[in-house]
Formats: structure tokens, sequence, C-alpha cells
């Protein structure tokens, strides 16, 4: 386990920023893979604090997700609320942001199985709906720092993909048929412009009793086509075996798609979602890949990570079954 | 060779003991890294029992599907000869070689991943 932040400095950032919160205890929560988190701790209070692992050069991201946080909070989507963010040699060391601590559960299985999250399940289909419409009624030209990609959104995806796969240097012929597929059948030209949040999906959603309580993890946030969120969201990998339910696991795309437009989201047009849920597919198998390359590499050694090499198949299958090719 | 059990049927081994009593005696964070663990050796262990004959398969079948030679190499060579066939395959569909066949490549393609399905996932394509 790394060093954590140094209790001191992060007991004084609080205390600039309000009321000295006393001695705090900081425990590492696992599960992040690029950044490090801890749960920061004083005796009435609870925080989260997010940084980059120290000698890592990743200083724009870190502080562009503490912007996004703030900027998501004011469209009033769910996020814990940003309190500061410190540059590389400030109080956390690297660099890195607190945020307020929300309660609550984001593993897949324990949404999708146990008890006490049945009234969640029951309201969680509307409220990612409602969320995702107030992420993408954000316009991401307002977001400083934030990458939009020039031209089409789609061809945008398959250049990044493409190249990914380039630096990993697996052979998936499936995988580069469904890639050249969408290249040969892009989605109807869209002008929409929206703010992605990039990894929006069962994992990523904190959810109390009452269903979503925060969207987190934002660091793959771009602008983009908003459908790309959409198509996501709703591929088999997120829905932890509840296979006949499109949405996290929990709910029908229909009244998704209703919800959404009810919260002033557009509705997609059905070829334009069947290509980004193609892409998704895409996406993911690509992930895997990436992520048993780590693990080979020994950038994260980890049988976890490993064994996503013996999953890429399962997206290559949901992509030629949504392509009709299967 | 070596002696009783098998080398499959050393996975199924310690994939009951991963699966059974350290799953149960671990701390719950640790539970679902020792599930994938036993997940792994199940995995392998179907992959062991296939042997070599899924990857003449899609040996035969990249080879088919790029318009090369059909394959005349010995058995054990083709895990690694399918992996050369499958990059070259997956270089000449990037360069649009086989745009006009791409629907039949993809209809193709699914035995493979189906083939891959069956050791990692079975049951996923059903």
């Amino acid at each position: 386990m790394p060093e954590p932040p140094d209790s001191e400095a992060v007991r004084s950032v609080l205390a600039e920023g309000g009321d000295d919160p006393g001695p705090l205890r900081l425990a590492p929560i696992p599960g992040g893979a690029s950044r490090e988190v801890y749960l920061v701790e004083g005796d009435t209070d609870r925080w989260v604090l997010r940084r980059d692992p120290p000698g890592a050069q990743s200083f724009a991201p870190l502080e562009l997700e503490h912007r996004l946080l703030g900027v998501a909070a004011d469209a009033r989507v769910p996020v814990p609320r940003p309190l500061r963010f410190e540059p590389q040699g400030g109080a956390f060391g690297s660099p890195g942001f607190l945020m307020e601590h929300i309660a609550g559960d984001s593993l897949a299985p324990r949404l999708l199985r146990r008890e006490e999250y049945a009234a969640a399940r029951q309201r969680l289909g509307t409220q990612l709906a409602t969320a995702l419409a107030g992420i993408h009624s954000i316009d991401p030209g307002t977001v400083s720092g934030l990458e939009v990609p020039h031209g089409e959104a789609g061809l945008a995806a398959c250049e990044l993909w493409e190249a990914e796969l380039d630096r990993i240097g697996e052979p998936l012929p499936a995988v580069e048929a469904g890639l050249r597929w969408l290249r040969l059948n892009p989605p109807p030209r869209s002008a929409r412009r929206a703010l992605v949040h990039g990894d929006f999906r069962l994992g990523n959603f904190i959810v109390d009793a009452d269903g979503l309580a925060a969207v987190i993890d934002w660091e793959l946030a771009h602008g983009g086509d908003p459908v790309e969120d959409i198509g996501w969201l709703m591929i088999r990998a997120w829905r932890f075996g509840n296979d006949d339910l499109p949405v996290a696991g929990v709910g029908t795309l229909e009244s998704f798609l209703e919800a959404y437009e009810e919260a002033g989201g557009s509705r997609p047009n059905p070829q334009s979602l069947r290509w980004w849920e193609a892409m998704a597919n895409v996406k993911w198998a690509v992930i895997c890949a990436r992520q048993a390359r780590d693990h080979l590499d020994g950038v994260r050694p980890s049988h976890e990570l490993a064994s996503l090499g013996r999953r890429i198949c399962e997206p290559e299958w949901d992509l030629l079954q949504v392509i009709g090719a299967g | 060779m070596q002696d009783s059990p098998s080398a499959p049927e050393l996975l199924d081994a310690v994939a009951a003991y991963l699966f059974g009593e350290l799953r149960e005696s671990v701390p719950r964070e640790e539970r679902f890294r020792v599930l994938v663990a036993a997940n792994l050796c199940t995995v392998v262990a179907r992959e062991l029992r296939a042997g070599v004959e899924p990857s003449i398969e899609d040996l035969r079948l990249f080879r088919h599907l790029s318009g090369a030679e059909e394959p005349g190499s010995s058995p054990e060579r083709a895990p690694a000869e399918a992996r050369r066939a499958a990059a070259e395959l997956a270089g000449l569909i990037r360069e649009g070689a086989l745009d006009s066949r791409l629907e039949e490549t993809m209809a193709a393609l699914a035995e493979h991943v189906r083939r891959k399905l069956e050791i990692a996932r079975p049951g996923y394509a059903e």
C-alpha cells in the first residue's frame, strides 16, 4: 500500500475552508485503478481524497475532474461536492482534491441482489436517466481543459480505439471487423455536442436505500455525442447477469429513454443508438485487452487484470450480435 | 509424462479449494479476488482439456478469410500460427481489403468468438 498523504496537511486544508475537523485518519479505499482514493475521517465528519499516485504525471486530468464535479453539481447532477484542489507539491503531495463523502454502495452484485436495495432498484433506472440528461445539458465548451474532438464524434471514437489496439498489439480480428463496419456505416450526422461522462455504468454510481446518491469517476469525461453514454450504459458487461435488463441490470431501455426525454434529453435515433452500443462493445473489448497487457508488462501486476484477457470474447460476441452478424 | 492427476484435474482441485474453503475464510473485501482466481482455474482447465483443436480451427478460418493457403503445419504449432494469422487478418480488415465481404467475414468470425467463449464463459453465447 502506498504512503497516504500527511493527515495534518489535509486537516489544515479543511480548517482553512471552514471549521477545524480535528485530528484525521486516512484509510485507502481499494478499487481505484489509476488514482489513489482515501477515506478521510474526523471525529464527526468524513471526506474523500482523490489524488494521483506520487510520481505520476497527470496534473491536468485531476484538476479537470475537480472542475467537472463543480459543473455537474451546478447542473443538479448528484455528485460528491468538490472541495479543494491541490497541485503537485501542494498539501496532498501529488495533485489531488478533497470532496464530500457520499454514503452508500457502488458494488454491482450487492446493488443488484440485496434486499435492502430493492426499493432503490425500482427507482434507479429513472434516476439514472434524469442524471444523464442533466450531464448532457452541459455545454462542453464551457468546461476549460475538456477534450472535445474535432469533426464527427463517431469517427474520432474509431480512430481512438484503433490506435489503442495498435499500442496493445493484441490481434483481435472480430474487433477489427466491428470497427470496420462502424466506419462504413456511420450514424446519422449529429450536430449535438454535449458533455459525455465517458464511464456512466453500474460500478460508478453510489446508491443508497433511496436509489442514486452520486455519479462518480469522471476521469474519462469528454465532449462528444451524448448517445455514447447511453450505448456504454447498456452493454451486457454492466448488467451483471440481469441480461434482460439493459439499463444497469435494473431497467428496460424504453422506460429509460422515456425518463431521459422527460428530463430534457433528446431521444436518440435508433440507428445512432445501435451504432454507439456496438462501439461500446468495441471499447470494452479493447479495455479488457489493455488491462491484460498492463498486467503482462508489469505496469500493474494483478490476476484480476490478467483474467480480463479471457473476457475479451464477451464484448466481441455482443458486438457481432448488435451489428447483426452473429 | 506426469503421474495422475492430470493438469486440468489439478486445476479442478485448486478451483474447488478457492471456491469453497478459502472464499469462506477470507475477509469480505477479498472474496471477489478469490472468486476471480477460482474462475481462472476453471477456464484454464477447460482450455487444457480442449487442447489445440480450437487453434487449428481458428487457423483454418483465419487463413480462409485472408485468402491465404490452407495450413499444412504440425498441430503443436497451431496456437502460435493462429495468432500470426489473426494479426494478418486483422490488418487486412483494417486496410479495407475485405470490405466487399465484410458481413460474411463477421459471420465467420462469430464462430471463432464462440470457440473462445466455450472455454472462457460457457453459456454466454446461448
